[in-house]
């Protein structure tokens, strides 16, 4: 033990040594502890047992976590043996926000494509549901306007809708939230799927709501999560409409739950650096095939399918394809109008601009 | 395993009862000095080992400093010296010493166990504790802070308000957009806790402790022994002094944001008061070196440090400045305070209880057995500690990006320590309003949009009762409170 904690401390002394001599250094926009930081630990260890080169964490934490992979986008990708790793925030970012980085830019690693769970409060009325919003949430808003508003409405009805019925509580982290929900302040609630089986399943008050869905980059369409059936945010919505969610609203939607789940957590290297791809995809595809490396990885992050090498670029391809200019504008004219979010509308992302 | 854990609490021992017998070190600045090395703490309970070990023992020895050498022991509290200091010119340091350390420890066992051994039931609170119940308890320590905490109430209030501006520096809660970041990037993420704690709080302390005068008196062996005998019975002699320090102590741990230095304070007045009515005529009189004084404060020390972890734990919101530190740590390693995954985590609540207590009992022999020692070690030259506490708190400050901007913000920060403390605003206050700050604006944005209004603070049980103590508070600390604190 005494040994293992002075190496920690040499380490510790040595790190910004280290980083410039590291074998692979793996930019991560976040400060220690948080959410991605903690994923990317997980994999990186494993990871290094395939690869049998040392991995060094490199954090870079700024504002919504962007200044991170704005720095890997304007210097650090240039670097012989620098990666990224980004995470679905940084996807919704990317639709609404000014940033540097742009995905179409590098060669995707892995990325693993999750789901987020909606729990409610047994009996609640759903149709006036009380949830905690966040920038990170807009699917959920979105979800929530078209299941209690019907199909195929105008924008602006979706808009009147949901601020009428849906109580959109901001500024509530994680904790407050989960706390709320239990106290009964909140009605809804979402997790991720690992969080959902530690905080809602248990909860003897709360039950599963809906969810969005696994987006099956080959046909472009989302599927049910075998890990939760029958309760994707499509069947339960067609179950109670009768009809299938279609129209502009539901483009929006599609377009930023996708680039959301989709790209939940996602390594990409820069294009033009095949030797250290091909090296990393095939430790990748090593961790993958190990039972070992992937019990440990899913008793944290749960069981979801990796998207490896090409088959990565191919999901990045098909969110590519969501956006539209119409999709766009209702994202941003929906979060600024019903959520009071101060999203910009990129114009440099419609199809005729790209 | 087990024996891990033993090796962890030994060294949280060691060297939070060295960073105690520091001038004007103390827990905080022996926490924010470990923030670097965090990440090398795989389990995460171990830190919950290390840190309790770090907060129980550097409150046993901050009291040589104000004892032996005339220096405030942590974070400038100075209570202890006033009757320590005298006692040892007179050469009854050891004496000092011994009823200091065994007030404090007893102290520490009962309020600790009263906080630890019953946490996990209190967790229950956190069910009744929504939205108006926080807002209301938010603005009653705030108005402790302003009122109670420094006899400069008005410049507490401005030192309070610019904290709670500067900490909404960064991410607009309700609109996602960045806020007062002036262009910086840097502080999108808004103004990171870290270089707030050293520059404000501990630089302008360092900077104090190295041009003060220390004066060292030296123990022999010969009247050891009968004056820590002595000590004990001054202890038990003197107990109600103790008790009611502890007393004091344990209500303001409760209270987020009035930490130790004021619980030590208003417990010496307690005993002053006191000891006038019930004067010693053998004696010295409290103040000029009677033991009673320095058992009075010494009975808030460890009692305020326990308490203090009941906010910090239930609600994430820190009983005292050290708890803000603690809770950061905590935190990268995915135990988050104040969340329902935490307080459901019953391994959580048995390594707090156990480390606590372990490390209570552990220093009780330290200290004693080697009170000889540590007083050679407060009698080390100030400027061979300066350099290596300046260079920690540095390197701790400057992890969050490890660029430039980390210096330029710890600069600004030291720049703005060094002139609150010159000018007697509270840095206490700043510090308050600044952590607080993300709690108070969207505890009051989450008022408005759940539609509440004064009928639920005036008619819930527990706002209602917020409010009256906040009113009390008001004009207790206004017109009625003699011990305020020249302490900025």
């Amino acid at each position: 033990m005494i040994k293992k904690m002075l190496i920690g401390v040499i380490a510790g002394f040595s790190m910004l040594a280290t980083t410039a001599f590291a074998e692979i250094t793996v930019v991560n926009p976040q400060k220690p502890g948080g959410g991605t930081t903690v994923w990317t630990e997980i994999i990186m260890k494993e990871l290094e047992k395939h690869l049998g080169e040392r991995i060094v964490l490199r954090n870079i934490p700024g504002a919504r976590d962007i200044p991170g992979i704005n720095k890997f986008h304007n210097e650090l990708r240039f670097n012989e043996n620098t990666i990224v790793v980004t995470h679905g925030g940084n996807g919704v970012s990317f639709l609404q926000e000014k940033v540097d980085y742009n995905y179409a830019e590098y060669d995707s690693i892995g990325l693993m494509n999750l789901n987020i769970i909606m729990g409610k409060v047994k009996g609640a009325d759903m149709d006036k549901p009380k949830f905690a919003g966040t920038s990170g949430a807009v699917p959920e808003a979105f979800a929530i306007a078209m299941m209690i508003c019907g199909p195929d409405k105008s924008i602006d009805y979706y808009i009147d809708c949901f601020k009428e019925n849906v109580t959109w509580v901001m500024g509530m982290s994680g904790g407050e939230r989960r706390l709320a929900f239990k106290r009964g302040d909140l009605t809804g609630s979402r997790e991720n799927p690992a969080t959902y089986q530690i905080h809602i399943a248990p909860d003897e008050n709360a039950e599963l709501w809906f969810h969005h869905g696994l987006l099956d980059p080959a046909t472009g369409g989302h599927v049910d999560d075998p890990n939760f059936p029958g309760a994707q945010f499509e069947i339960q919505f067609e179950e109670r409409y009768g009809v299938a969610p279609s129209g502009e609203f539901y483009d929006a939607y599609k377009l930023v739950k996708s680039f959301r789940d989709g790209l939940q957590k996602a390594i990409w290297v820069n294009k033009g650096n095949p030797e250290l791809r091909d090296r990393l995809i095939d430790a990748m595809n090593k961790m993958v095939n190990d039972p070992e490396s992937m019990a440990i990885i899913e008793a944290k992050n749960g069981k979801y399918e990796w998207f490896i090498g090409e088959r990565g670029n191919q999901m990045r391809d098909t969110l590519m394809t969501f956006i539209t200019e119409d999709a766009l504008r209702n994202l941003v004219k929906f979060n600024k109008e019903a959520l009071g979010l101060k999203s910009i509308l990129k114009e440099d992302l419609f199809p005729q601009n790209r | 395993m087990l024996e891990s854990y033993f090796i962890v609490l030994m060294l949280g021992i060691i060297y939070g009862f060295f960073v105690g017998l520091i001038p004007v070190a103390g827990a905080t600045t022996g926490l924010i000095a470990i923030y670097s090395f965090v990440t090398f703490f795989q389990d995460p309970y171990m830190l919950v080992v290390f840190t309790t070990a770090i907060v129980v023992t550097s409150s046993i020895g901050d009291s040589f400093c104000g004892v032996v050498m005339n220096i405030p022991g942590a974070g400038g509290a100075a209570a202890t010296m006033v009757d320590g200091f005298p006692m040892s010119r007179r050469g009854e340091a050891a004496r000092a010493l011994s009823a200091a350390i065994s007030t404090s420890w007893v102290n520490g066992l009962i309020w600790g166990l009263a906080v630890f051994l019953f946490l996990p039931w209190y967790t229950q609170i956190v069910l009744y504790f929504g939205t108006v119940e926080m807002f209301t308890f938010l603005i009653f320590a705030m108005t402790c802070v302003i009122f109670v905490s420094s006899k400069y109430w008005f410049r507490g209030l401005i030192a309070l308000i610019l904290g709670v501006l500067v900490g909404r520096i960064g991410e607009d809660p309700v609109t996602a957009a960045d806020r007062w970041t002036f262009g910086w990037d840097y502080l999108g993420a808004g103004v990171q806790i870290i270089p707030v704690m050293a520059g404000l709080l501990a630089f302008p302390e360092l900077l104090s402790a190295y041009r003060m005068k220390a004066q060292n008196i030296k123990l022999t062996n010969g009247i050891i022994w009968g004056q820590l005998i002595e000590g004990v019975k001054d202890t038990w002699r003197w107990k109600w002094d103790g008790l009611r320090g502890g007393l004091i102590g344990g209500f303001v741990g409760l209270v987020p944001g009035i930490g130790g230095n004021i619980a030590d304070w208003f417990a010496y007045s307690q005993t002053v008061a006191v000891s006038k009515k019930s004067p010693d005529s053998d004696e010295v009189p409290v103040g000029k070196g009677h033991v009673r004084g320095v058992i009075g404060c010494e009975g808030a020390n460890n009692a305020q440090k326990a308490t203090s972890y009941v906010p910090t734990v239930l609600f994430g919101i820190p009983g005292a400045p050290f708890e803000v530190i603690v809770m950061g740590l905590l935190m990268y390693v995915g135990l988050e305070l104040g969340t329902p995954a935490v307080l459901a985590d019953e391994r959580f609540f048995d390594v707090l209880l156990s480390s606590y207590l372990w490390a209570l009992v552990i220093i009780l022999p330290i200290s004693y057995g080697f009170i000889k020692y540590a007083v050679y070690i407060t009698s080390i030259p100030f400027k061979y500690y300066f350099w290596p506490i300046l260079a920690s708190l540095v390197w701790s400050s400057t992890q969050y990006t490890g660029l430039l901007d980390d210096y330029i913000m710890l600069a600004i920060c030291m720049g703005l320590g060094l002139a609150m403390k010159y000018f007697k605003f509270s840095r206490v206050s700043f510090l308050i309003g600044f952590i607080l700050s993300y709690r108070l604006e969207t505890t009051y944005v989450q008022f408005n949009t759940f539609g509440y209004g004064w009928e639920e603070i005036l008619f819930r049980p527990a706002p209602a009762a917020f409010i009256t103590l906040t009113v009390i508070a008001a004009i207790w600390g206004l017109f009625f409170n003699k011990a305020k604190i020249d302490f900025v």
